[in-house]
């Protein structure tokens, strides 16, 4: 994969460009961007038909193992790789152990396993069944296997041993890539892990770096378990993260952040010099009935909320589309009463609109970001999402304080990103 | 046909001559429709997760909707102000609704049938509520579909008891009647009375010589595929269509299973409709030429074919049997998946024998047909009864 830097804007964001994949050698990924969470090595919600009525461009796929274990067996007869067996094999995967954003219980620790959560529960895998997989799996980006799943309040005790494990984890899978020949054409990336603290952080991005010359980037973890606290995270703390690792990682590497982060925090890493964020918030939001609406006009205010909540009875006879303007087919075609009828009545097409709405939207909010770091405006147009996000925030928090107790449901709902992981998980 | 013609216009340009099958044109306010055509279900203003768009590409020409359903929601008052279904569902072509008795009676223990109408309890709050053939017919103007259903008196097809039954058929014939008079849009919007009597043929008879009277468009034929066999099954819908003029269509409610929909296009049927397709995808199961496949199933697991190699659908272009194995009943994909392609699998069979009629090869059509979904030879005897009742002899 190369990795070229095109546009460096006055802070350390820039737009680049990923090229020169092995499988599909035309495509070009412009970042920053996000990659589309994928389940089941389907994107989430979206046949491949649909998906290519929303993007007509290869895209990049985030592939977790986690909720793709199964399509092993399948995968190792076809021998084209993930994206291939799951009919996407016009679009770029990045492969990782975990979707950070599935909650999972905590579990105990064994010295070179880490624990990998999937619908039928816990598996403990190692680096090298980890790399077995990957080599059966072929994806065109690799993020190593690491111990992250981890939040910024975890103590001394286990950050230590999440960084010493992911040290020795990483090792195994730089020794492994570079003997291997079925990882010829992926390119592989170090996990930071341990960033809740500064020393351990630095150790663990210094034992990183030693195989600088194998790597093509670093993915930023180790910050989140998936629960809803760990993602509230104060944006002045999470600024001075992205400052020092910013400062510890050379430019010429991707920088990869894995969670499901909000768009003021991706704003903020951008600012930083992120290039390419997982992309499960637009999955989530479409889980829970919402749908993202921000304004990226930024000489102008807007003064509805950046967030609909479509479940709300107030749509209902609401015959605009999610966002006037908007160029999607659900916007373009369908209205907010729809998809609220559809919400109502459990219908499958209802997170299938939403989908294609959130992820278009998601991506125009990157294709937008792009635009003002090549023309060096990227810092008003971050602050103008910043604020309408801060703005839908507040709200939240008058609406949730009126009325707690009813919410309860609804914010389990609001917390699930991938299907039932925590029940099945529960009653296994 | 006096003033509601423009409403649908049938036009028959083929006609077999062994069978009593026939190719036509039907149009409609929103679409021209060619028949003979598969209805697939979408009960509430949707079709289990696939978009218009993808309907288009499958080729449906027609959906339905259920007027029991989409009356409670998105509900009336909704539906009149974004000015009908097709609108609020952004659906282009046409649209059929049933007229909610079926459902009532078959989804509400409570339902009691009197003359006025059925009566039940509110699944929402417990009220009383009564579904009248004028209060059925205001509903389904207000959603607006192209063809529209009488409220009809409906017993369970295995129902033994004579007077019952012959009860339910006339009072169908009576509420026929305040269906047409409370019509409000019969320039839109056709009514098909149905034809009942359930699997006694004398009142069959008298129902479907009591609707052909009637200034109607097309007719129904209900009371069947309620569990019946099949050998009684059949020679209920020979009857009906013997009886039936030639020049409006006929629907088949409830039917849709491939052999079915052979038998009974030969029989001389214009129109089917039914969940099956649709139901069975959640469920894993696949249609194709040699029955049905559960892709749940182990031995898929490794099976790098698609459901079927000549199927141009494009799940079938896109994915295997072992990757389908992997994600069904997992993913809403996989359901999205088998839907497009079982939905295919309905569309290229009513295809295949609209071409054959125009061809004049429906008989050799039907034989091959028949040879290869039941590949080992076991053919039931009432697909053999059938079809010899309207001049295809298997054996031959
Ligand atoms: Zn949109
Ligand atoms: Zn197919």
């Amino acid at each position: 994969m190369r990795f070229v830097i095109k546009h460096a804007g006055y802070g350390s964001e820039r737009v680049s460009t990923l090229s020169g994949f092995g499988k599909v050698k035309t495509a070009s990924i412009e970042t920053p961007t996000a990659a589309l969470l994928t389940q089941g090595g389907s994107v989430v919600h979206l046949t491949v038909d649909v998906l290519a009525k929303v993007f007509s461009n290869p895209q990049l796929l985030w592939v977790p193992l986690s909720n793709s274990a199964r399509l092993e067996a399948g995968v190792r007869a076809q021998g084209e790789g993930v994206a291939k067996f799951s009919g996407l094999q016009n679009h770029i995967t990045c492969a990782t152990l975990q979707n950070v954003s599935e909650i999972t219980p905590s579990g105990h620790f064994e010295t070179n396993l880490v624990p990998m959560w999937t619908k039928n529960g816990k598996k403990m895998i190692s680096a090298d069944k980890y790399m077995d997989i990957m080599e059966i799996y072929k994806p065109d980006i690799l993020l190593a296997i690491a111990d992250d799943h981890i939040t910024l309040k975890e103590g001394n005790k286990r950050v230590s041993k999440a960084v010493e494990r992911s040290c020795s984890l990483l090792d195994t899978c730089v020794n492994r890539y570079l003997n291997s020949t079925q990882l010829k054409d992926c390119s592989l990336i170090g996990v930071i892990t341990g960033t809740g603290i500064k020393e351990k952080c630095e150790h663990c991005i210094k034992h990183i770096l030693k195989h600088k010359e194998h790597l093509s980037g670093v993915a930023l973890s180790g910050m989140t378990d998936g629960s809803e606290e760990s993602l509230r995270i104060p944006i002045d703390k999470f600024e001075e993260i992205l400052k020092r690792i910013c400062e510890s990682v050379p430019s010429d590497l991707v920088k990869f952040i894995e969670g499901c982060w909000s768009p003021d925090i991706i704003m903020k890493a951008i600012q930083y010099g992120w290039d390419v964020f997982d992309g499960s918030y637009p999955t989530k939001l479409t889980n829970a009935g919402y749908a993202l609406k921000l304004n990226f006009d930024s000489h102008r205010i807007s003064d509805e909320l950046c967030i609909l909540d479509l479940n709300n009875d107030r749509y209902k006879e609401d015959f605009r589309a999610v966002l006037e303007g908007c160029e999607c087919l659900a916007c373009r075609k369908h209205t907010r009463a729809y998809i609220q009828h559809l919400l109502n009545t459990k219908e499958m097409l209802s997170t299938v609109l939403l989908s294609i709405h959130n992820l278009h939207h998601f991506d125009q909010m990157f294709v937008h970001a792009r635009r003002h770091i090549a023309s060096g405006t990227f810092e008003v147009y971050k602050e103008h999402i910043i604020k309408q996000y801060e703005t839908y925030k507040q709200q939240v928090l008058i609406e949730n304080d009126i009325g707690k107790d009813c919410e309860s449901v609804k914010t389990t709902k609001k917390i699930r990103v991938s299907d039932d992981i925590t029940e099945n998980v529960v009653s296994a | 046909m006096g003033s509601k013609s423009h409403a649908l216009l049938f036009h028959v340009h083929a006609e077999c001559k062994t069978t009593r099958a026939r190719a036509g044109l039907m149009k409609l306010p929103h679409y021209t429709v060619k028949t003979p055509v598969f209805m697939p279900v979408g009960t509430q203003g949707t079709m289990k997760g696939l978009l218009p768009e993808q309907l288009e590409e499958l080729d449906c020409e027609i959906i339905l909707g259920n007027t029991y359903h989409l009356g409670n929601r998105p509900g009336t008052k909704v539906l009149e102000k974004v000015g009908g279904l097709h609108k609020f569902m952004s659906w282009n072509r046409a649209l059929l609704t049933d007229s909610g008795g079926f459902q009532m009676v078959s989804l509400l223990k409570l339902a009691e049938i009197t003359e006025e109408g059925v009566k039940f309890k509110s699944p929402y709050d417990d009220s009383e509520i009564m579904l009248t053939p004028e209060k059925s017919i205001e509903i389904q103007n207000c959603i607006g579909a192209d063809i529209i259903m009488q409220l009809d008196d409906v017993v369970q097809t295995t129902f033994q008891n004579y007077d019952r039954i012959k009860e339910a058929t006339e009072r169908t014939s009576r509420w026929l009647d305040r269906c047409l008079k409370a019509h409000k849009r019969p320039s839109e919007q056709s009514i098909f009375p149905i034809v009942q009597g359930l699997l006694n043929s004398e009142l069959r008879e008298k129902s479907a010589n009591d609707h052909l009277t009637k200034d109607v468009n097309g007719f129904a034929i209900g009371g069947l595929s309620g569990g019946e066999s099949k050998d009684l099954f059949w020679p209920m819908v020979s009857l009906s269509t013997s009886i039936l003029d030639k020049n409006r269509p006929r629907y088949l409610m409830g039917v849709g299973l491939a052999i079915d929909l052979v038998v009974c296009v030969a029989l001389g049927v214009d129109m089917f409709d039914c969940v099956l397709p649709t139901r069975t995808a959640r469920f894993g199961c696949a249609l194709t030429k040699r029955g049905q496949l559960n892709l749940k199933q182990k031995k898929y697991e490794a099976d790098l074919n698609p459901i079927e190699n000549d199927c141009p659908c494009s799940t079938c272009k896109n994915y295997t049997r072992a990757y389908l194995h992997c994600i069904v009943t997992v993913e809403t994909v996989a359901c999205h998946l088998i839907s497009v392609h079982n939905i295919a699998y309905q569309m290229h069979l009513m295809q295949a024998m609209r071409e054959n009629i125009e061809k004049g090869t429906f008989p050799q059509f039907v034989k091959n047909f028949v040879n290869e979904i039941y590949s080992d030879g076991n053919i039931p005897t009432w697909v053999t009864d059938s079809l010899n009742s309207v001049g295809i002899h298997l054996s031959e």
